[in-house]
Formats: structure tokens, C-alpha cells, sequence
């Protein structure tokens, strides 16, 4: 069947500071069609759909809708040529209406004599909500009244009916983010009854997912980012999940990069047990052993439970259910602080909102975790902070202009390695990596995972989140597995014998 | 791309003038009412508008920690009120029963210290605890102090001559400076030191700075915030001892007007908003700004009702510098 | 390949009851006010019988609920985006002594009769305007920039009248507050008007909707194409004219122009409006939450008067109830900050 292409994207490419998001994609989106896109974590999709929507412009590349170019300034300009995006995190204000959400920001087209004439916004949302076959949805309800699912199909129905415009058949492209991940099994389902309904009418659907299964059985054709650049695209007839999970991880790096003649057995000293762990609705039946000078990798895609877990295991929050056991002894956190007392302390994902501290110097920053150790009699002095800061300024190659410098105005790799600092400055021996190497340049890449065998080589152990399959597989003695909430798999990660990535990714998705 | 700084010297001098800027400021003021009113700088003048200066000062020291954790507290002046009427009519009634005046003065400060350093405690652990935003926490701790300054005492009190000679140190005097301003002189530097060389102050900056981060870093954020807030009730009861021990009298709405004073002082000094940023010696700085304003506006002959109006410009100016506006990202409520 | 979809679901599931959770406690908070009330009027009639529960005394609550409530509404918008006006006492205490002193009255010889009014209200307005533009263009948190409006316009008052407050001698004015209608008086229908044009704007109105967005998560008004800052210096402006009406029906009320209009007003109406339902947080409640909340804040100031109860205990109370009222209804976890 030819289809008239809608849509197409050439060679983006996106640049943030130094890292390269997208090396040069390529994406084309024909009427009628569903086209899924998956890929890792970072390999992309996300800067993709953003670019397309508008939300961030691209570096170089271009895009072109309906035979036009296509250049977005924001979401509504992007609404305008017929582009709409239900986004991962719901964009619904909960405290109003299904219909006043349906039609925010357009409420002007409804006033009579200074007055919204509710009663047709009414009507016209019916329409809008059986278009997208939900009719059978109350539009004057609250949306905080609705279940999670019913909420996805207002926003469906919402971005469907801001990106129509009057003129006769304009087809829409759709993108969804994520769209299942709220679901269950049944509404999965009817939500894939409403994208073939829209389908069916000439609009085209990408459809962003991690549920290889779920991409699958609704795609007419799949493409596969790996690391910003287009891995292969595939029809449906031609694709199987294990060809999607050859194209999604391809081959692994060098053994160098990990440094891995340096990767040692742990001893067999349990330092960090975790028994039946959870926390309600996040994950649970968490078992995890931590065994002295060793790196456990936990792998997963975003909402898996890992992040939450080291939350857990920081001190950060608190588990609703099971127990956690530090050094043989039974302990329960109440915050970070008490945490470190145990020695355990976490270099966070989000640098900027929980890693720094920007307007302290790099000094200041790097002596947040272990004020005692550099007191005397209660006085901070100043002369250890600053033996401190140039002694690891020096070991771990730290550009900056002076120690006293605001941590802002290094670079975001220097920035990290400040952070690590003060963890390995601190008295912590056992050290959560969440995502230590994000937004981190290659060299400075190698020099964290240089780092990071040699603590644990001095007796310290590591939970590590790896920003890449690659590098948990590479970094980790053992790697742990999980998929919604729940540990899926659990391998020993040998420096002789790496399992492949396609078998841990099997288990993830 | 590397993010280095690449600061011209232009720009350092603007960043040091913005950081020293009340400095210039007290200098302008001076200036500014010899010329409107040569006896400004008369000793006598001087001499009061030093000891002026002894209350505010104390009260300061307490705020500017607040300040940087990016916090505020609007029951300072009431919560100072409480003491002053407290202090007084407690100093009152022990003299009655046990006839020692210095006796009668240490007991009453005593318990009134602790009253006031309990009374930030309370207000520190709602705020923290119970995450109730400062400002609302305050607001209402600013009724409740105020209704008890009225119970404790719903008129003015006089010292009694008998117990007069418990207020005769204040009136000491070293060259044209007063015992009073020097003793909170090296309380705001007492609390100076350990606000930048304990491991507990120097995290209030970090907690201002980034409270997130402060935690994960394994800062005891919430002891240490409710701690400044504790300190802050001890400095309105020893601000409300100052009061009282210069007025020789107490009166229970006497502090309310200090909340603005001491709010100005702080921003004036150059405290930022931010949060994290900060210093109690800017903040002493500040001090001398309000008192300069104030008696000076007093020898000019400027009406009273012109001083509200002058502090709230003197915050709305003073905010409006020093907040970092070329954060993008953060949401200001 | 295994499929842990059996206990997957549990954990969805786990989360759609929390939130299910949620917002059942959600709907049982949103009855708490009315509950408050009913309570208050039940107990306050026990305690004090028919000088309670009279036509008179209702008529009263209604006159002392008028200025409480005119205040509580300006309030009420810009609490709802969030943010937090301290200038009330100020602006109320502002509007009135200048009205005081354009009217016709004992110190000077101005006349200007309703231009007077309108003069003071602008006034207000223009504060409300002024903090508004300096919150969201210099990115000053609203409570300080309201704060140093509160003493700068508190200052204003008293310079307008120099000391000695104005007693309006307009005629017209003075028989203002005997006028009433239905046995209403006036000054309660002048609340009841706005009270009707805040409903108006808050239901009927783009605008209305956009300060729920905005109170919510300004990026998705953003997304829109609203314009946020717009929308919020417009909230204050609203709130200034709100306060500044409020300042000229105390004139009425005293025929004396002075600041102190204005003390004492913030406090009620801060209570009023979180006890209303109304989040700190914004993007929650609403003018209808308001009116519960100011009539139980009324009602208890009228009990707690007829009760005997000391004047300087009163604040006190007011104090423990906000507290009380917004422990109940923030929300806690270790991820929010609150400064």
C-alpha cells in the first residue's frame, strides 16, 4: 500500500555542551502509519520528539511536514502545522474540567458578551472525545476524578484536537512518549484501539515505547536508535524482538575503556543486604547483596525501580515495606545523614538540582560530606579544606581556575568530578553511583571508571547505575536486572566473561 | 566546550561592588546628613546613634541565618515584645519574694532567654518538620506572641527605682561607644564564628544554597535548620533584654516595629534572598545603615511616618540587586 | 524470556490506589470547612442561646463578614497561583486614609467626592500592579515585595493624613453607612457585588482558568501559548483593587481616615482562606472555598466577642488556627523543600 509521506526528518543532529545527543537521525513518518521508535536509554528518542514538538531546536538537520519545511519555534507553533505530542509526564491541570482542559489556552473562541459559554465548550468537546472514539467520557468531570488511563485519553483527545485545523483533510502527526507506561494490560489495549481508529483516518502515530512487545503489535514499521544515530530500520514482517535488541545494542566498547584488567574479585564479606525491600507502587521483593569491594550494577529502563532503590539505600526515603541490613546490622534511615553515619553516601543523578552546590566554591563543594574529619576541637579549619581541595583538584585532573572558584563555572564534567571528590573524601565506604558519567565528556568518562577501580580496590564497595548498558556491563562485577519494580535477573559480570547485553536487555524490556 | 570561567575584569570589579556595596552606602548616608544637618555628627549624636544601634544588632545576628537558608521569620518583633514585657514583669515579682535585685535580673533573663530560644524551636520544628513554608509559620507565631505579650502585661511597666541599679551597666560608656553595642558587637561576631568555621554553620550556607544537595550529601539539614531558628528566639529575648534595660520600662508592643527594622537591616547589609549567600558581618554593616536612617531622619526633621515607607524601599532596592536573576530555571513564588 | 506480568500489574496497581487514596482524602478535606462551620454555629448557639441565634445577630455577622470577605477575595486569586500578598494591611489602611483626605472633610479643602473614591482605589491598584510587575519581572519572592509594600503604603497612609486623620464631612458619604436594603446595609452589598464579580471571573472567564494552570504548573499554560507573567501581574492588580475597595468601605464604615483601616485585616483573611480549602500550594480552590472560610472566621470573631472572650487572647487563636489549618492540608514527603 503506498502512503503519502507526512512527514520527515533529515540528518539532526543535537549538541548539548560538548556531548552529542543525536549524531544525525533520520526519521520518515508516512499517512495512516504507526511508526515506533526504541532504543536505550539516551539513544535519543526523547531529544527527538522534543526537537519535533518544538520544545528545543535542533543543531543542524532538517524537518519538513507535508512537503513544507518545518521549523517549530515552541509546542503551539509545532500545533499549528498539524504536529501534536502527548509528553511522558501528564500535561493536564488536574483542578479543571476534562473540556476546559481539552480546550486551555482557547477559551476566547467560546466567550459570547464577556462570557465563556460553557455549555458550548461543552458540546464541542463531546465531539472532540468521540472523535478519539471516548465518548463515552464525561467532559465537565474533574480531571482529578479520573483514573490514570482515562487521564491519557483526554490527552490524547486534547493534542488530537489541537493539531486539526479547519482546512479540509489535514492529516496530523501524533507523537507519543511513553503512553503505556501508566497502563495495565487492558487499557494498553484499548489505547491501541484508539491509535488504529486515528490511523484509520489518515493520521500518522510514532509511538515511543520500551514495551518492545507493545511496539510490535502496534507498528507498521520500527525504527532503532543506538547512541544519537539511526540503527536500523525495519517493517513490521521483517521485525522480531531479538533483531530489535541486535539493533538496539550493537557491539560493546573496548576493554581498555573499563578498565577491565583492573577489575578484581570481591571478598566475601556482605556489607549491604537489602531482604524484600519496596516501597508502595515504586517496586518491591528487592533482594540485593552488596559484598565488600565489590561494584554491583543495577540495570533498567527509567521507572524500573533502580533509581528508587538507591533512594531507599541512601537514606533519602523511606522503604514501605522490607528491611535493610548494613554491616550485619539492621538499620532504618531517616535521612541521608544518618545513612552516611553507616558509611553509605550517594552521588546523585540529577547534578544540578541535588548534586551541587553552585554558588559555594569548589572548595566548599567538595567538603559538604566530612566537615568533622577536617575539624579540629569543632573548628572547621580552613587550612584541611583547602589541603583537600588540592589534593584531589590534582588526582583527578580537576580544570578549574582556583579552588575557590563557584562550582558553576566549571565545566559539567569538572563539575562531577568535584562531586566525587566529596565522596571519596568522605568516610563512606559504601558509594552509590546514579549515573556518575551523565553529561560527562569521553575523557573524563574514563578517568571516572579509572577512579572508581581503584575505590574499590581499597576496600570500599559501589552500587552502580550505569548511564549506558555497556557501561554497567563493563563497570560491574554483577549486574541486577529490573523491570517494573521488580528484579527480573541478576549476572555475574567476570571480567573474562561479560554476558551480552542483548541477554540483559531481554529482561528489561 | 569548556565551561570556564571567563570573567573580564570589568565584570570582577562590578561583582566586588555588588557584594561591598554597603559599605558605599553607610559612607554616602553619613555624607548625605552632615550636609542636611551639621549636628548629625555631633558626639552627643554619635553616642546615641551608637547605642541605638545595641538592640537591632542583637536581633540581626538571630535573622540573618534565617535569611540565608532563604526562610524569614515575620514573629521576630512580636516574639521580642513577649520577651520584653516578660522579662520585666518577671524580674517584678521575684524581687518581690526574694528581695535581690541582680538576683532577681539574671533569674528573669535566664528563663526569658529560654522562653525565646524554645519559642524558635517551636517555630523551627513546624516549619521543618511539618513542612508549614516559613512565612506562614511566622505570621501566625506573630499572633500568638503578640496576644501573649498582652496577657503578660496589656500596659506599659516601669522598672522600679528599687531595681533601677540592674540597668546602670548600660549606661557605661568606652570613649563614645557604649557597653551595650559592644557586647552585641562580639555576639554578632561570636555567632559570625560559628556560623563560617563550624561544620554546622558552614552547612547553613549549603543549605541555602542547595537543600537537596545538603541532604543527599549527608548534612543533618533538619537539625541544623531548626537549630537557627532556636538561636533566633534567644536573639529576640536578648534584643527584648537590651530593649528593656535601655527603655528602664517595658511595654508589650514595643519589639513589633523591629521585624521590618531588622528585615531591612539584613537585606541592606546585603544578605541575599537567594538563599546561601551571606554574611553577619554585612549584616552589622546594615545595622548602621537603619540607625543612620533613623536618626538622621530624626535630625533632619523628617516626619516618622517617612520610615516605613523609606525600609520598604530600602528592601525593595536592596532585594532587587542581589537577586540572581540570570537563574532562568528557578520558579519564584 | 520471562514475564513478570502478574506482580507488574501489582505494582501499577499499587500506585493507582495511592493515588486513588489520595484523592479520596481529597474529596472528605473538601467537606471539612463546611463541617467547621456547621460545628461553630451548633456550639456557638449552645454557648450563647437566642443572643446567637438571632435575625439581629445574623444581620451583624453579615456586616462583619463584608470587609473580612472583600479582603479574602484578592487574597484568594493570588494565593491560588501560588504566591502570597502581605501588603494587605497596608493597602487597605492606604486606600481609605487617602479617600479620607479627597473627600470632603475636616483638614483640607478638598471635594472631590466619588473622584476621591476612585483616586484611592487606583491608588491601590497601582500597588497591586506595582507588585505584581516587581515579582515576576525582577523575580523578587512575592512575600518579600509584598512585605516592603505593606510598610511602604502603611507609611503613605500615615503622610496622607499627617498625624491627625481626616474625618470625612462629606454629607452624601456620611449617610452612607445607615443606607441598607432588604435590611441589608450597604456596605455588605458592595461586598456581595464584588463577591459576584470575583465568581464571574473566576467561572466565566479564560482568565479564571488560566490561574488554575498557572497555580498548577506554569510550564503548561506556558506550552499554550499563555502568557504567565501576564497572567499573575494581573492576580495582584485584581487583588490590589480588591483591597483598596476593601480600604474605602472601612472609610465608610469609620468616617475616619486612618491606617489602621487596614491593621488587623491580613490575619483573618489569610486564615479565611486557607481554612477555606484553598492550597498554599495554588491551583486549588477557589472563591467559593473562601466564602466558607470567611464566614467561619466571622462567626468564630462574633462568638468568641459575645463569649466575653479577651481581645488580646483573639489573635492568639486566630494564630493557632492557621497553624492548625495548613499542618492539615501541606503536603510532606523528602523531596519537598519548604523555605
Amino acid at each position: 500500500m503506498e502512503r503519502k509521506l507526512l512527514f520527515s526528518a533529515k540528518n539532526i543532529t543535537k549538541s548539548f555542551y560538548g556531548t552529542q545527543a543525536l549524531k544525525g537521525v533520520d526519521l520518515e513518518v508516512h499517512e495512516g502509519e504507526v511508526v515506533g521508535l526504541v532504543g536505550e536509554n539516551g539513544a535519543g528518542k526523547s531529544t527527538l520528539l522534543k526537537i519535533i514538538i518544538g520544545v528545543q531546536p535542533q543543531t543542524s538537520g532538517e524537518m519538513f511536514m507535508q512537503g513544507k519545511p518545518f521549523a517549530p519555534a515552541d509546542p503551539m507553533a509545532a500545533n499549528k502545522e498539524g504536529v501534536g505530542m502527548v509528553f511522558q509526564e501528564q500535561s493536564l491541570i488536574v483542578n479543571l474540567s476534562v473540556g476546559q482542559n481539552i480546550f486551555f489556552g482557547h477559551e476566547k473562541d467560546f466567550m459570547k458578551y464577556g462570557v465563556v459559554n460553557w455549555k458550548k465548550m461543552y458540546e464541542d468537546a463531546r465531539k472532540v472525545l468521540e472523535e478519539v472514539n471516548c465518548g463515552y467520557i464525561n467532559p465537565k468531570k474533574k480531571v482529578i476524578d479520573l483514573n490514570f488511563a482515562t487521564r491519557q485519553m483526554v490527552e490524547i483527545a486534547k493534542v488530537v484536537n489541537m493539531t486539526k485545523s479547519e482546512h479540509g483533510d489535514h492529516k496530523c502527526l501524533i507523537l507519543l512518549d511513553e503512553p503505556t507506561s501508566v497502563l495495565n494490560e487492558a487499557e494498553v489495549q484499548n489505547l491501541f484501539k484508539e491509535v488504529r481508529k486515528l490511523t484509520a483516518k489518515g493520521h500518522a502515530v510514532v509511538f515511543v515505547s520500551h514495551h518492545l512487545d507493545e511496539v510490535l503489535e502496534i507498528s507498521d514499521r520500527i525504527y532503532v536508535y543506538k547512541d544519537g544515530e539511526n540503527a536500523g530500520n525495519m517493517d513490521i514482517k521483517d521485525a522480531t524482538e531479538e533483531k530489535l535488541y541486535e539493533a538496539m545494542v550493537g557491539h560493546s566498547t573496548t576493554t581498555e575503556y573499563y578498565h577491565l584488567a583492573d577489575q578484581r574479585k570481591p571478598e566475601e564479606e556482605v556489607v549491604l543486604e537489602t531482604r524484600d525491600m519496596g516501597v508502595s507502587g515504586v517496586f518491591k521483593h528487592c533482594d540485593i547483596k552488596l559484598r565488600k569491594g565489590e561494584i554491583l550494577g543495577i540495570c533498567g529502563v527509567v521507572g524500573s525501580g533502580k533509581e528508587e532503590i538507591c533512594s531507599v539505600v541512601c537514606g533519602d526515603v523511606k522503604p514501605t515495606s522490607g528491611e535493610m541490613y548494613v554491616k550485619g546490622k539492621k538499620v532504618s534511615y531517616s535521612s541521608p545523614a544518618q545513612a552516611l553515619q553507616d558509611g553509605i553516601l550517594m552521588i546523585p543523578m540529577e547534578r544540578h538540582a541535588e548534586g551541587i552546590v553552585r554558588n559555594l566554591s569548589v572548595a566548599e563543594n567538595m567538603a559538604l560530606s566530612n566537615a568533622p574529619l577536617l575539624s579540629e576541637h569543632g573548628i572547621v579549619l580552613k587550612k584541611k579544606v583547602d589541603e583537600q581541595a588540592d589534593r584531589w583538584i590534582k588526582k583527578l585532573r580537576i580544570k578549574t581556575s582556583s579552588k575557590d572558584a563557584e562550582l558553576i563555572s566549571l565545566s559539567g564534567g569538572n563539575q562531577q568530578k568535584v562531586v566525587f571528590a566529596r565522596a571519596l573524601a568522605s568516610e563512606a565506604d559504601i558509594i552509590i553511583l546514579n549515573h556518575p558519567t551523565r553529561g560527562v565528556d569521553v575523557g573524563a568518562k574514563e578517568e571516572i571508571y579509572a577512579l572508581t577501580r581503584e575505590v574499590v580496590a581499597q576496600g570500599k564497595s559501589v552500587i552502580l547505575l550505569g548511564d549506558t548498558l555497556d557501561e554497567c556491563i563493563g563497570m560491574s562485577n554483577r549486574v541486577i536486572v529490573m523491570k517494573d519494580g521488580l528484579i527480573t535477573g541478576e549476572f555475574q559480570a567476570d571480567a573474562d566473561e561479560k554476558p551480552s547485553q542483548v541477554s540483559l536487555v531481554t529482561l528489561m524490556m | 566546550m569548556d565551561k570556564t570561567s571567563t570573567v573580564s575584569k570589568k565584570g570582577v570589579w562590578k561583582k566586588r561592588l555588588m557584594q561591598n556595596y554597603s559599605i558605599l552606602v553607610v559612607i554616602l548616608m553619613l555624607i548625605i546628613f552632615t550636609i542636611l544637618n551639621p549636628n548629625f555628627l555631633n558626639s552627643s549624636n554619635v553616642v546615641n546613634l551608637l547605642s541605638d544601634s545595641a538592640p537591632l544588632m542583637v536581633l540581626a545576628a538571630g535573622m540573618t541565618p534565617i535569611l540565608i537558608l532563604g526562610s524569614i521569620d515575620l514573629s521576630l518583633g512580636s516574639l521580642c515584645s513577649a520577651a520584653n514585657v516578660m522579662i520585666l514583669v518577671m524580674m517584678r515579682k521575684v524581687f518581690e519574694v526574694t528581695g535581690n535585685t541582680y538576683g532577681s535580673f539574671f533569674i528573669s533573663l535566664i528563663v526569658t532567654l529560654a522562653a525565646g530560644t524554645l519559642a524558635g524551636v517551636l517555630l523551627g520544628v513546624i516549619h521543618v518538620k511539618l513542612k508549614v513554608p516559613s512565612f506562614i509559620a511566622s505570621l501566625a507565631f506573630m499572633s500568638v506572641w503578640s496576644s501573649a505579650a498582652l496577657i503578660i502585661s496589656s500596659s506599659s511597666v516601669k522598672l522600679p527605682k528599687a531595681l533601677k541599679v540592674t540597668s546602670d551597666w548600660y549606661k557605661i560608656q568606652i570613649g563614645p561607644i557604649g557597653l551595650p553595642l559592644i557586647l552585641a558587637v562580639l555576639f554578632i561576631l561570636g555567632y559570625h564564628f560559628l556560623l563560617t568555621r563550624t561544620a554546622f554553620g558552614r552547612s547553613i550556607f549549603a543549605i541555602g544554597g542547595n537543600e537537596r544537595t545538603a541532604r543527599i550529601a549527608g548534612i543533618k539539614v533538619d537539625r541544623y535548620k531548626i537549630i537557627v531558628f532556636a538561636i533566633n528566639g534567644f536573639c529576640a529575648a536578648l534584643g527584648a533584654m537590651f530593649l528593656m534595660v535601655k527603655a528602664q520600662s517595658a511595654a508589650p508592643t514595643v519589639g513589633d516595629s523591629f521585624t521590618l527594622m531588622t528585615i531591612s537591616a539584613v537585606v541592606a547589609g546585603g544578605t541575599s534572598l537567594v538563599g546561601g549567600a551571606g554574611s553577619l558581618l554585612k549584616s552589622i554593616v546594615g545595622v548602621f545603615i537603619i540607625s543612620i536612617i533613623k536618626n538622621g531622619m530624626n535630625i533632619v526633621g523628617v516626619n516618622a511616618y517617612w520610615q516605613k515607607i523609606v525600609y520598604g524601599l530600602i528592601i525593595l532596592v536592596a532585594v532587587a540587586i542581589s537577586i540572581d536573576r540570570t537563574s532562568r530555571s528557578r520558579v519564584v513564588k | 524470556m520471562v514475564k513478570n506480568n502478574q506482580e507488574a500489574l501489582t505494582i501499577q496497581e499499587e500506585f493507582a490506589n495511592k493515588i486513588k487514596a489520595e484523592n479520596r482524602r481529597e474529596k472528605l478535606i473538601k467537606w471539612a470547612p463546611v463541617l467547621v462551620l456547621v460545628v461553630l454555629v451548633v456550639f456557638f448557639t449552645i454557648a450563647r442561646g437566642s443572643a446567637f441565634a438571632s435575625a439581629s445577630n445574623f444581620v451583624t455577622i453579615l456586616n462583619q463578614w463584608a470587609i473580612p470577605l472583600l479582603v479574602a477575595l484578592g487574597l484568594t486569586f493570588v494565593i491560588m497561583i501560588g504566591s502570597i500578598d502581605l501588603s494587605i494591611d497596608g493597602t487597605v489602611g492606604m486606600a481609605g486614609s487617602i479617600a479620607a483626605v479627597l473627600l470632603m472633610n475636616n483638614m483640607n479643602s478638598n471635594n472631590f467626592g466619588v473622584f476621591g473614591i476612585i483616586i484611592a482605589i487606583l491608588c491601590s491598584v497601582f500597588v497591586g500592579f506595582l507588585i505584581g510587575v516587581i515579582h515576576v519581572k525582577l523575580k523578587v519572592p512575592s512575600f518579600m515585595v509584598s512585605f516592603a509594600f505593606m510598610n511602604i503604603c502603611t507609611g503613605i497612609a500615615y503622610v496622607a493624613y499627617s498625624g491627625t486623620p481626616a474625618k470625612v464631612t462629606d454629607p452624601v458619604f456620611a449617610a452612607l453607612p445607615k443606607m441598607s436594603f432588604l435590611g441589608i446595609p450597604l456596605i455588605t452589598w458592595i461586598a456581595l457585588l464584588m463577591l459576584a464579580i470575583c465568581i464571574y471571573i473566576q467561572e466565566f472567564t479564560p482568565f479564571g482558568r488560566h490561574i488554575y494552570a498557572v497555580g498548577t504548573d506554569e510550564t503548561i499554560p506556558r506550552s499554550v501559548g499563555v502568557n504567565v507573567d501576564r497572567v499573575k501581574i494581573k492576580v495582584f492588580t485584581l487583588a490590589g483593587f480588591l483591597f483598596g475597595v476593601a480600604g474605602v468601605v472601612g472609610l465608610i464604615r469609620e468616617q475616619l481616615g486612618q491606617a489602621s483601616i487596614g491593621t488587623g485585616k491580613m490575619f483573618p483573611a489569610q486564615a479565611a482562606v486557607v481554612i477555606g480549602g484553598t492550597s498554599l500550594a495554588g491551583g486549588k480552590g477557589g472563591v467559593i472555598n473562601t466564602i466558607i472560610g470567611t464566614l467561619i472566621m466571622t462567626v468564630l470573631e462574633n462568638g468568641l466577642n459575645m463569649m466575653g472572650v479577651d481581645s488580646n487572647i483573639k489573635t492568639g487563636i486566630q494564630g493557632v488556627i492557621i497553624l492548625v489549618a495548613v499542618i492539615l492540608t501541606t503536603k510532606r514527603g523528602s523531596t519537598i523543600i519548604s523555605k
